[in-house]
């Protein structure tokens, strides 16, 4: 690992400038509506982004082992249809019923997860394959129920919707709690255990690691094991938060998270990246939609802002390690160095 | 050095994207009341149309439209862009649910910040929202597709009233809420109104909203049952593929009476190949229209209170009915009320022009 300096070095360097990034937002954001600087605004917002900033959190995982997690989409809406039913048709306790819901998107998680360990189909396959299947299974279960599919089952206690949409002091949402909890269980997970290094062994090369005597099909298996409960764990959120149980809750995720995962600094080919990369990039992204709405700019736009920042950004940081690039810049600095001497 | 490069880069990108929000800015600060449009969808027909008459509308009549929504229908984003709206300071929220009742938190929140919140279209619950401007009540809507077909059925020589006239019924799904109803209290009416007439498939055919599955199950109806005089196609994609399977299998208005409700850019060539006489829609862009426009009723201090009539200028009186006009099940409250769209518009050959949408 002789490089393994400059590698987090590297990382590190990334976050900073997602912090920046985010900064300048903040400020020009400000600058052109005063009123996204108020802090029951500005932290608001954040409600509307936490589905996909955790399960980036979780998907992160999969990213580094050299994988892909196309499916926790339909795993947020067959938990939430899950815990919908189970409290509403079949009368259970609510919070067995959420229980269940994280045991239901875990299960699913393990099973797209075997498939991509044990057997050599792409994971790519495997989770577009399980994204149909669960959100197929979701509307199965909506059988079960008397309220019809597209209306959703609504009435869950006020108490669970206001664990999810209450504020402190009338302004910290109790989410952006949560979800600082989950980063720093994600982070010693990743970054301060043995079993993360072997993530990242995983992804960096996966026979070498394997010859090294780590149980690299477990391992690979287990990232998607946890971001299935990531995603289930962001279906109960989302359904608290919108009061309202559908199996189509979350459908349109899939891509938004793989976007702040890579923006956040983790290659998809593996073995690079960490978790708050991903959590950063999560707020630049959503903090850059709210901002721009905000400056009065139409909701169904703001994904060119989106995009040209992601291919922008991801191209600014892989030209920085590739060999043509750091050659002229190399020469740029003799040349500079040459003029100087002159 | 690189660093500085990548910042410069950065906040390059960051300013040009101001700049280009700059642009949209332009339009809003020139009036008072800014009200928010939401439809399910952004790029779908029906709603696109139902902007322009909003905005042509708000125009006229000096306030200003934002027209807001994702191109991705789902609950999570109409409620980003409701909470957008509360953020921004808009005077009132006018939105085409796509749930039943996932909007209902964000409206109630909306009501408290002081944002006026109307639906049209698609409704929430009825605590969730001031007024709702709805298409009609399944009564109106049933009979006004009886009265089509029968309409038709009596151009072709034949008396409604007396012959055994057999039909069906072809729309989306059984799940559906509205076209449902349409089609039970439309049951009713042919019941009390034309005794004599058969329905020979009481449990109806379902397209899914799948315009290939519509000219299949279009031509399956017409192989099935050759002798039949009307198909009613509640639907707005089972309608134009019910008339292109009567059209593949060489029948047109002469042979088979067909009606129902889209939009009438959708069926305009069919009319004109006379495939079918007449069908009908509400005029959605009427329907964006009054729904902003009672939007902006409320936000410059008025109320509405059920039983109330309202002279909305170029649109006519409009009365505030209790919610149980839609549902008998509905909540109920002197605050909380349906508002009708004053007229329907049957299409055919000699109107359909005049509409574009």
């Amino acid at each position: 690992m002789l490089n393994s300096k400059s590698i987090t070095k590297r990382v590190f360097r990334w976050e900073t400038f997602l912090i920046l990034l985010l900064l300048i937002e903040v400020l020009v954001f400000g600058l052109i509506n005063p009123r996204f600087l108020m802090p029951r605004v500005l932290l608001g917002s954040i409600n509307n982004f936490m589905t996909i900033s955790v399960v980036a959190l979780f998907v992160t995982l999969v990213l580094v082992t050299g994988g892909i997690d196309i499916q926790s989409g339909a795993i947020v809406g067959l938990t939430s249809i899950t815990i919908g039913v189970l409290w509403n048709d079949v009368g259970m306790n609510l919070y067995l019923a959420l229980v269940i819901g994280l045991l239901v998107g875990t299960a699913c998680g393990a099973l797209s997860g075997f498939f991509v360990a044990y057997t050599e189909v792409q994971p790519m396959v495997v989770t577009l394959g399980g994204s149909f299947l669960y959100s197929g299974i979701a509307l199965l279960i909506t059988n079960f129920s008397a309220t019809e599919a597209y209306k959703g089952i609504s009435g869950f206690p006020e108490e669970f919707s206001q664990f999810v949409r209450g504020r402190i002091f009338g302004i910290i949402p109790h989410q952006l709690l949560i979800f600082l909890f989950l980063v720093i269980i994600t982070y010693i997970l990743l970054h301060r255990t043995k079993y993360g290094r072997y993530v990242f062994l995983c992804g960096v090369n996966k026979h070498a690691a394997t010859y090294c005597g780590i149980r690299t099909k477990q391992i690979v298996m287990s990232t998607y094991v946890l971001s299935g409960l990531g995603a289930a764990i962001a279906g109960i959120l989302l359904t608290a938060y919108l009061g309202t149980a559908k199996t189509d809750l979350g459908k349109e995720i899939t891509l938004p998270v793989i976007t702040a995962v890579v923006l956040g600094g983790t290659s998809n080919l593996g073995g690079t990246g960490g978790v708050i990369g991903t959590a950063l990039a999560a707020f630049v992204i959503g903090i850059l939609r709210f901002g721009l709405s905000l400056a009065n700019v139409n909701t169904q736009y703001l994904d060119i802002p989106v995009g040209i920042l992601l291919v922008l950004a991801v191209a600014i940081r892989f030209s920085g390690s590739n060999p043509t690039v750091q050659k002229f810049i190399g020469k740029l600095r003799r040349s500079k160095d040459l003029r100087k001497n002159n | 050095m690189m660093k500085k490069i990548i910042i410069a880069l950065m906040v390059l990108l960051l300013v040009s994207s101001v700049a280009f929000a700059g642009g949209a800015k332009e339009s809003a600060a020139s009036d008072d009341v800014t009200v928010v449009f939401v439809p399910k969808l952004t790029g779908n027909a029906f709603f696109e149309a139902a902007n322009d008459g909003a905005q042509a509308y708000a125009e006229k009549h000096g306030f200003t439209v934002k027209y807001d929504g994702s191109p991705e229908a789902s609950v999570a984003n109409q409620v980003t862009v409701i909470d957008n709206a509360i953020n921004s300071g808009a005077d009132a929220v006018v939105v085409s649910s796509v749930d039943a009742t996932g909007l209902d938190q964000i409206m109630k929140e909306a009501m408290s910040a002081g944002v006026k919140a109307v639906t049209w279209d698609s409704d929430v619950s009825g605590d969730a929202r001031t007024v709702m401007v709805s298409q009609g009540t399944p009564d109106i809507l049933g009979k006004m597709l009886v009265d089509m077909l029968a309409d038709s059925i009596a151009e072709r020589g034949k008396n409604p009233a007396k012959d055994a006239i057999k039909y069906v019924w072809h729309y989306s799904q059984a799940t559906v809420a509205d076209q449902n109803s349409w089609r039970v209290a439309g049951e009713a009416y042919i019941k009390e109104k034309y005794p004599n007439w058969v329905n020979v498939n009481p449990s109806n055919y379902y397209s899914e909203q799948d315009a290939e599955k519509a000219i299949t199950i279009g031509e399956a109806i017409l192989m099935a049952n050759p002798d039949i005089d009307g198909i009613i196609c509640n639907d707005s994609t089972a309608l134009p593929g019910q008339a292109q399977a009567a059209q593949n299998l060489g029948l047109d208005k002469n042979d088979v009476s067909i009606t129902g409700f889209a939009p009438p850019n959708s069926m305009k060539n069919y009319a004109r190949a006379d495939v079918l006489a007449r069908w009908g829609l509400w005029d959605c862009q009427i329907q964006g229209a009054l729904g902003c426009y009672l939007g902006y009723y409320l936000a410059t201090g008025n109320d509405i209170r059920v039983g109330d009539k309202i002279d909305v200028p170029d649109i006519g009186v409009v009365e505030v009915f209790p919610n149980t006009v839609l549902d008998a099940n509905a909540y109920t409250a002197d605050d909380s009320g349906v508002v009708l769209l004053p007229e329907r518009v049957v299409f055919t050959t000699s109107n359909m022009d005049n509409y574009n949408f």
